[in-house]
Order: C-alpha cells, then structure tokens, then sequence
C-alpha cells in the first residue's frame, strides 16, 4: 500500500515537474535573469560611453538617485499622474458597469463597442489623442470654442498645468474597458434577493447602490484597483508619444526619467537602480493595498 | 414588467438612453475622428473649423502608404506622396507593409507559443497537488510585478550578448515573459472551476495527467483558450517599449514602431499618420469584437473569486 502511494505520488511530481519545466525555462531567461541582472547593473558604475571601465560602486547610484532633484520631480509627477488615472478609470468603470449591468435593447452592442479601446494600440491611442488636441486643427478647440466654453484655440499640450491631465485621460479611455469588465461580472454575481429585500425596506436606488451594491463590489474593486495601479505607473507609451516628457518637464514621470537615463545618456547602472526603486514601490504599493483593502472586507 | 406603471419605465428608457449616447460619444467617439481624418485629404482635415465627416471618402492616404514601397519615398521626393493635396508623406512609409507582417508573425508566434507553454503549467497547477505547487504559483506572477521599464536594460544587455537584436526572435520570447504569467493566472482560475469528479472519473479509467488534460480540461474550457490566444496576440500587437528598444531597422521592427516614427516626424501629414493608425487598430478590434464572448468569459473567469 505505501509503496502504491509513493509510486502514485511520484508520478503527479514527476507529470507536473515536465509540465512546468517550459515556463520556467522561459521566464528564468526573460525574466528572472535580467531582474537579478538588474540588480548587479544597478551596483556598478555602467556607462555605455565608456564600455570598458565599469567600477563595482555598492549603494552609490541609489544614493545618487535620492539626492536627484530630477528623481523627486518625476516621483510627484508620476504619483499626481497615477492617482488620477486610477480614480478616474474606476469611477468611470462603476459607471459603465451599472449602465452594462442592465438590460436593454442594444446592450450588447454596446458590450462590443466597449471593447474597442482595450483593443487599441497604445501608440494609436496617444496619436489619436494628440491629433484630438492639435492646436490649430484639432477637434477638442473646435468643439469647444462651438459650445462657447473657450473664445480662442489653445495649445492644449503645450499648457504645463494640463499636459499631464490630458494624458491621463487618453490613458483613462484605453483603461477603463477592462475595468469595467471585471465590475460588471462581479456585479452579475450579486443575488436578485439582496436587491429585493432592500426596495421591501424602501431603500432608494442611490440606497440600494450604497448598501448593497458597493460591499458586493469590494472584490472587483480591490483588483481593479492593484491592477490600475500597477499599469498606471509604469506607463510609458503615451509620454514618449505625446509630449516626451514636456512641456518644460510637466510630464516628466519616473519611466520617462529612466528611459532618459538609459537611452539617452547611456547611464545604465543609475538607470538600472531607478528601475529597481520603481519595482520596488510598485510591489510595495500593491502589497499595500491588498493588505489595505482586504482588512475591510 | 407589464404591471409597472407607464411613467417609471418611460423614465428608465429615457435615462438609458441618455447614458448610452454618452457612453458611445466617449468610447467610440475619438475613435470614429481618427477613421473619419483618415478618409479625408490633407486640405481637408486642415480646414478650419474641421469637417466632422469626411465632405467625400477619400482612400487616397491609403493608397499613398500602402504602396509607398513603388514609390522610393526619399526626404527630396516625399512631396509628391499625395499630389492632390501637396502632404508630405512619412520617410518611412516603405516600411510599413514589411513591419505589418513582423508584427503578423510575432502575433501568431507568441500566440501560439504561449498557449502551449502556459495550458500545461496552468494544468499542472490547478489539478496536480505536487510539492512546491504555491511557491510556482507566486514565482511565475510575481515576475509580472517588475514594471516592464525595469526589465528593458538588463533584457536589452541579455538579448545583446545572445546577439539577438533586431531579430523577431528576441520579440517573441519578450513577449511570452508579458502574456505567460497573466494566461497561466486565467488558465488556473478555469480550470478549477471544473467539476474535480470529471477529473478523477478520467483517472479511473486510466487516463494519465497527460489524458485528463486532453480529454477533460481542454475540451471544456474553450473560452479561455480563445480568450488565452486573442490576448496573447493583442499584446504582441500593441507592444512598444520592448521593440523599441530590441529592434533597429526594418528587418524586425513591428507596426508600433514605424507608426511612433511618423508621429514624431513633425513634417509629416497628419492625414498619413491618421491613416496609419487606422491600419494599426483594424485587426485588434476585429479580433476583439469577433471574440467578444469569449475574451470577456476568458478574462473575467478569476474576477469573482477575486
């Protein structure tokens, strides 16, 4: 009998240790290696304009970075831009998702349109939206100036004070899509009864929404949410696209500041560390908000 | 419904209306623009205020990229891209058909490919209980954490030594480190809700982990598969920093790349580039609205659970 067992055991081992091999192949190449790879850059003084001498330097381009003005700059700039593309593409994620939830003639084509900024290449999505704020021929001076909301076109872009909103919005609107998908199978998953139970009580539709709807959503919200945030602050398409990190430095993010570093002036040891302190701060975050999040549950 | 007085369901059908016209105004109108720019000539789209509908559809911007290539676009000869109209056409033009079928391969690799890999880890996962089960699990995710900027350097310097720069190659293998994780998360969250009893009763009759993957787990769950290969090529499709930086010319640069380039080419005409953003978006939302079921089965499978 042990000896069945252990033979039956030894083949669900030896069947899943084949099965996963190809993954773990794969990602210990592409992934696992360069994020350690990373790491030993991120300690040595690599400048790809002087191949030759790269110095083992320890802390000293962390160091380095946390005493960059430019690296506090892109910090702020980065949590500005990622706190309102994540509110926003959840506010209006719920709001889709309660207008999807319903039923009614055309829902579905709607379903379908609703998948076609999920689709849209981020490149496509930031030329779009660059042409909708052209300053002479685009369509958002048109509009407004028809409705009477501005009296002369504007360089939208070219405003310090708007870049990084209208670039959230191009980000909200590809975003908010799957979003909303995921809210609204969780709101799919809400029982009829509880809807019922609360109009017997006379609770009111924004009632109803607050008291039962909300609390069944935790969980589509808690991974919207990480998921946003965690996409938000790496995004780098759109800037490079859009407006390279200006006007003056008003769109200048912690991603663009790494592609900079790196691509530009071909430091890859600071570039390396920024990159790490991002991860890091990405994780954390995450970590935080799960933590965060799954206590109110 | 029918014993519902008049005045509420007038009320609900007003309101979802409304709501829905903003929905569609927001969603696909920015959209609509860019289709309609892109039917328009380059005098066109520059009247001021704009035309909202092309005054007559116009397939000229197309034809002048797409068969680019003839033409031996050069800085000096540009201008004659589009005569009628005097734009100038994107220096790159020519290369745009070359790096729509790179990103056509790399699609189809990385879809195919990463399938593959991630049905057979998901399975192992899901239903084998093996030792070191949970910490695959968090290992293969956790990979996901990293943000993708971070991994350009070291992957660049790695698929530099390999020698591997502008090959498609190093694209596909790039790209199975962005879908494997996320598919395997889908994969999982599928396969256990498939009732444990099909399992065993397959292993009852002999099957192997190999046969009850076969028989049992991909039979039943063919949204998540097409969902699994519908995204995997989607992401491929739209990727952009990654090829930015591994590819160099046209031998492996994928559409993202060539369109990036005519963006940031500040002469030329923005009925070219809003043409070639239309070329780009066509497949991805065909695919996306062709699946459409399956892809919003496939992707939300995990979502409840949460």
């Amino acid at each position: 009998m042990l000896a069945r067992l252990n033979r039956k055991f030894g083949y669900d081992e030896r069947s899943a240790a084949i099965l996963v091999f190809p993954v773990v192949a794969v990602l210990l190449v592409v992934a696992a290696y360069p994020i350690l790879y990373s790491f030993w850059v991120s300690l040595h003084d690599i400048v790809l304009t002087r191949p030759l001498r790269r110095p083992f330097v320890g802390g000293d381009n962390y160091l380095r970075i946390f005493g960059d003005e430019r690296f506090w700059l892109a910090v702020s700039r980065t949590t500005v831009y990622t706190v309102v593309t994540v509110v926003v593409t959840t506010v209006l994620a719920v709001l889709v998702a309660l207008l999807l939830n319903e039923t009614f003639p055309g829902q579905r084509i709607l379903s379908a349109v609703l998948l076609v900024p999920w689709a849209t290449p981020s490149v496509v999505n930031g030329l779009m939206w660059k042409w909708i704020y052209d300053p002479t021929y685009g369509l958002l001076n048109a509009l407004l100036l028809k409705v009477g909301l501005i009296e002369r076109y504007r360089a939208w872009l070219g405003d310090p004070d708007l870049t990084l909103m209208l670039i959230a919005n191009a980000a909200v609107w590809k975003q908010m899509p799957l979003a909303a998908l995921l809210l609204i199978v969780t709101m799919k998953a809400i029982p009829d009864d509880l809807y019922r139970a609360a109009k017997v009580d006379g609770a009111n539709v924004l009632q109803r929404f607050v008291h039962v709807t909300l609390p069944a959503l935790r969980p589509g919200l808690m991974l919207v949410l990480v998921y946003e945030t965690m996409i938000s602050i790496r995004h780098f398409d759109l800037f490079l696209i859009m407006t390279q990190g200006g006007p003056g430095d008003a769109s200048f993010t912690l991603s663009w500041l790494i592609y900079v570093e790196t691509f530009r002036s071909l430091r890859f040891g600071t570039g390396a560390a920024m990159s790490y302190v991002l991860a890091m701060a990405t994780f954390l975050l995450s970590w935080a908000v799960i933590r965060w999040l799954g206590k109110r549950i | 419904m029918a014993g519902r007085p008049l005045a509420p369901r007038i009320g609900r059908a007003v309101l979802l209306a409304f709501f829905s016209a903003l929905f569609v105004l927001y969603v696909a109108g920015p959209v609509a623009w860019l289709v309609s720019s892109s039917l328009q000539t380059e005098a066109q789209i520059t009247a001021i205020p704009p035309n909202w509908l092309p005054p007559e559809v116009n397939f000229g911007n197309f034809d002048a990229i797409l068969n680019a290539a003839e033409r031996q676009v050069t800085y000096e000869t540009r201008r004659q891209g589009d005569p009628a109209t005097g734009g100038f056409l994107p220096s790159g033009a020519a290369n745009l058909i070359p790096s729509l079928w790179n990103s056509l391969t790399v699609g189809l690799w990385v879809a195919a490919l990463n399938l593959l890999l991630s049905v057979t880890a998901a399975y192992a996962i899901a239903v084998i209980d093996f030792r070191g089960r949970r910490a695959t699990l968090y290992t293969v995710l956790a990979t996901r954490v990293v943000p993708d900027i971070a991994l350009i350097v070291p992957l660049f310097l790695v698929i530099r030594n390999l020698g591997l720069i502008n090959t498609l190659g190093a694209l596909v293998v790039t790209y199975l480190a962005i879908t494997v994780p996320f598919t395997i998360f889908i994969l999982i969250s599928y396969f256990e809700g498939i009732p444990r009893d099909l399992y065993r009763a397959a292993r009852i009759d002999g099957c192997g982990h190999w046969g009850a993957l076969r028989h049992v787990y991909l039979p039943l769950s063919l949204p998540a598969l097409v969902a699994s290969l519908t995204f995997a090529f989607l992401t491929s499709w739209n990727e952009f920093v990654f090829a930015l930086v591994l590819t160099q010319n046209v031998a492996a640069q994928t559409l993202p790349i060539v369109i990036s380039g005519f963006v940031m080419d500040f002469t030329t005409s923005f009925s070219f580039v809003n043409a070639a953003g239309v070329i780009a978006i066509i497949p991805p939302v065909l695919m996306a609205v062709l699946f459409q079921r399956y892809i919003v089965s496939g992707l939300t499978a995990g979502a409840v659970k949460g």
